[in-house]
């Protein structure tokens, strides 16, 4: 056994220098191009992805990745929503609102199904029943809840009747698929009016689609698509370096951009809808003083903190709003960083000698990486941090379910999230009278100027009260090989069209 | 013996299972109430007292179902299959390949074992079984993939076995991964089963009769050697088996590593039963095929009670 190991130590270092030795061969090495400069609309474009869905379902925990392969390019939903956060009619050729702002009626485009059938108002009708049903957990349920009946006028025609105004209603449709109402069991197979239609599905390897020849709309540029998928990051990129794949839709690790630089690849950077914050249970002292939560975010350089996470992609921001949304203002400065302020604030408060507390970490992404960096900035002000790392399992028991926490981290997704500081019940409790009346009245608002106007004073609101601490807004960042063009930029909450991606 | 120890994998996965996660939060997100985190339990049927679940699981495996996945909803059973599509010859060529390496270099690191090369072979073969086995996939991809551009880094042909050639060629690197962790492996066993026989009397004594020392090896060594040997092949087999799983993430092999892998992150019940009592039925199977083996190659064995059994994991 000693000499086992005696062998294991020695064989480690030098092992470790062979592999160094061979990769610095490799980088001088470049990527092939096919290159005739040509765009090919014959040709099979590969995306990489390390974001499989869990199912193919959306209303059954298809998580985002399903969003990512399957809306705007299977499924249709009566609206689109743009890569820069517009709301287009889709399926919905035309849209009569009544005046009260209850009854919409849609008159539906002349689309078919891949199976064939076409796309009635009974469809539209079961679709968006299921959306909000029993079963379902979409993760947009809670917003389309405002469906009071969906009814068929005729073929052609369906009206929803809300059971309250909702300003967000078509923004929020654009994310709901219309499934064909005689589909089977759609975990595993798909059934949409899009550009493409599913044709293999080969869980933990990939899925693909083919162009839909009888589509309603504008041919695809390209011949179909694969989704082909990665459990490990260095397997994803080692694929687009080899030519296996063509871009990848995301790339978390910001240490290899500069050997894909180098290499001839494209970086392509949009903005995010995804925050990371460090959450404060505002129930419960001290985080239950806006101060202390203010003194805190003052004392984080997270200027710093996003040059070390992102290599200085990304943004700061100083709110639950990022720069990609209406009610967007520039708050990156509103609890600016500032050490002396933070124990001032803290001194205020009646913490001169500063507090401890513990920082629930996801054991994900990069959640203990800035965990730590918290420890140490929050020490200079006499804050002492404990971190104790959890699965996300545990976070959505410990956290999110049961709110025993004191403080945690997340990254947070979805476009247009600030609605969840008008829950007084959400996990981290923030519990502000006037900020849940004005989100409230700005879902009932009559216009968008109405709506955008509420929210940006709520916005201001939970900025001022540091309802949680912002970190920062994590870039976009897709990676594609030469002679790929078309590729969508931002990709708000995961969508990611692939009907224009062309290749050479 | 097989069936008792079957049984107890079988209550002692389902407990530890559901000891350490909730399958639902692996489907809510952010957002969800706690009457559809409760919807969705009942779906899943992971509300019912733990006792319930465990009969009708026992009544299910007992009509050969292992169910339908928490999370993709797809046939248990039916994906393992699809998954042994790339595992099972993975685990097969690396083993031949393995015992290919092993048994000559096993074999002359023995039979020269005074001199200084025999001596050499077998430290090579001590390192070689000493690296993880991620490590040895992870130096070959920098070299023969990314710097050469000889075999692809990863991934398995969508279409499957549909082309052999390309099928093969993908299983190249990851084979040669696994068969120099495993080979050096078993050479060390082989050197060992050879230096045991070379010093036996009853080979000295064949010699003596006037026999060459290829017929004598051939003659009374090499059956001598092939029982225990047979265990341990079988032992390496199932212990390759694992390399496979291990090595299929390196490879973004669609395998039941991966089935198993992303099962435990998604707290996927079903799949992760399935996988892991598919291999323990499998383990438990080769060793009790190498027992019957080798009592009919040895009839000494055959009143005896069956050996102990070490099955030793690549890490």
């Amino acid at each position: 056994m000693t000499s086992r190991r005696l062998t294991r130590y020695l064989a480690a270092p030098a092992m470790a220098s062979a592999a160094l030795l061979v990769l610095a061969g490799c980088a001088s090495g470049g990527s092939s191009s096919s290159g005739s400069g040509q765009p090919d609309a014959a040709a099979e474009i590969v995306i990489g992805s390390q974001n499989e869905p869990t199912n193919l379902d959306q209303i059954f925990g298809g998580s985002s990745g399903v969003t990512e392969v399957f809306t705007g390019n299977v499924y249709e939903g009566l609206f689109r929503i743009t890569d820069d956060a517009e709301v287009e009619p889709l399926l919905a050729a035309e849209t009569e609102v009544s005046d009260d702002g209850l009854v919409y009626t849609f008159t539906l485009a002349d689309a078919a199904f891949h199976s064939g059938d076409p796309l009635t108002a009974d469809d539209v009708k079961y679709s968006l029943e299921r959306f909000v049903g029993e079963d379902s957990i979409a993760a947009r349920k809670n917003q389309l809840k405002v469906i009071d009946t969906v009814e068929v006028v005729d073929d052609t025609t369906v009206a929803v009747t809300l059971s309250q105004p909702s300003i967000s209603f078509t923004y929020n449709l654009g994310y709901v698929w219309i499934v064909n109402d005689e589909a089977g069991e759609l975990t595993t197979s798909a059934d949409g009016t899009g550009p493409y239609a599913l044709a293999d599905y080969r869980k933990g390897d990939s899925i693909t689609l083919e162009v839909n020849d009888d589509y309603w709309g504008d041919a695809p540029a390209n011949g179909g698509v694969v989704y082909q998928y990665y459990a490990d990051p260095t397997a994803l990129n080692n694929a687009l370096l080899t030519g296996a794949v063509d871009l990848v839709t995301s790339q978390s690790n910001p240490d290899s951009l500069a050997e894909f630089e180098s290499a001839g690849f494209q970086i392509i950077e949009g903005t995010s809808t995804t925050k990371e914050l460090l959450g404060l249970n505002t129930r419960i002292a001290p985080f239950n003083d806006a101060a202390v939560r203010k003194a805190l975010y003052s004392a984080i350089d997270r200027e710093k903190l996003l040059d070390a996470i992102w290599d200085g992609r990304g943004e700061l921001i100083g709110s639950m709003v990022p720069p990609s949304e209406p009610w967007y203002l520039d708050l990156a400065d509103n609890n600016p960083y500032d050490p002396a302020l933070a124990e001032q604030l803290l001194a205020d408060a009646g913490y001169a000698d500063g507090f401890t507390f513990t920082i629930d970490t996801p054991d994900s992404g990069v959640h203990s990486t800035v965990a730590e960096f918290l420890k140490s900035e929050l020490a200079k002000v006499g804050v002492t941090v404990e971190i104790n790392i959890i699965t996300d399992d545990e976070w959505y028991q410990k956290v999110y379910t049961d709110k025993n926490f004191e403080a945690t981290l997340q990254g947070h997704v979805n476009d247009r999230d600030i609605n969840f500081y008008g829950n007084p019940d959400f996990y981290w409790g923030y519990d502000n009278a006037d900020v849940q009346t004005w989100l409230a009245q700005s879902e009932a608002a009559s216009t968008v100027e109405e709506q955008t106007e509420l929210i940006a004073k709520a916005n201001q609101q939970i900025s001022d009260d540091a309802a949680s601490v912002w970190l920062y807004l994590n870039p976009q960042l897709r990676i594609a090989a030469e002679g790929v063009s078309g590729v969508p930029e931002n990709g708000l909450n995961s969508l990611f069209y692939v009907y224009d991606i062309t290749k050479a | 013996m097989l069936l008792l120890a079957f049984a107890l994998a079988v209550t002692i996965l389902f407990v530890v299972l559901r000891v350490l996660g909730n399958p639902v939060f692996a489907l809510i997100s952010v957002g969800a109430t706690d009457a559809e985190i409760a919807a969705a339990a009942a779906r899943l049927g992971v509300d019912r007292p733990i006792w319930e679940q465990f009969l009708s699981y026992v009544g299910q495996l007992l009509s050969f179902d292992l169910g339908q996945s928490f999370t993709n909803h797809l046939n248990v059973g039916d994906e393992i299959v699809r998954r042994m599509n790339v595992t099972l010859p993975l685990t097969l060529l690396s083993f031949a390949l393995s015992v290919l390496i092993a048994v000559p270099v096993g074999f002359f690191a023995a039979w020269k074992s005074r001199t200084w090369y025999g001596t050499a072979f077998s430290a090579v073969s001590q390192l070689g079984g000493a690296i993880p086995v991620f490590w040895v996939g992870i130096l070959l991809v920098a070299v023969l993939s990314l710097g050469w551009r000889v075999f692809p880094a990863g991934g398995f042909p969508r279409t499957d076995w549909e082309d052999p050639g390309a099928a093969l060629y993908a299983l190249t690197l990851p084979v040669i991964t696994i068969a120099i962790v495993a080979g050096s492996d078993l050479a060390r066993y082989v050197r060992s089963a050879t230096l045991d026989i070379l010093g036996q009397q009853y080979l000295r004594a064949a010699r003596a009769t006037g026999q060459s020392f290829a017929t004598a090896l051939w003659r009374h060594g090499v059956r001598n050697a092939v029982v225990p040997l047979i265990s341990i092949l079988a032992i390496q087999l199932s212990t390759t088996f694992v390399g496979a799983v291990i090595i299929e993430r390196v490879f973004a092999l669609p395998g039941l590593g991966d089935m198993l892998l992303v099962g435990i992150k998604e707290q996927d019940f079903p799949s992760v039963q399935g996988v892991l009592l598919f291999s323990t039925a499998l383990v438990l199977v080769l060793g009790f095929i190498a027992d019957v083996l080798q009592r009919i190659i040895d009839p000494r064995l055959r009143d005896s009670l069956s050996g102990n059994r070490r099955v030793k994991a690549v890490a």
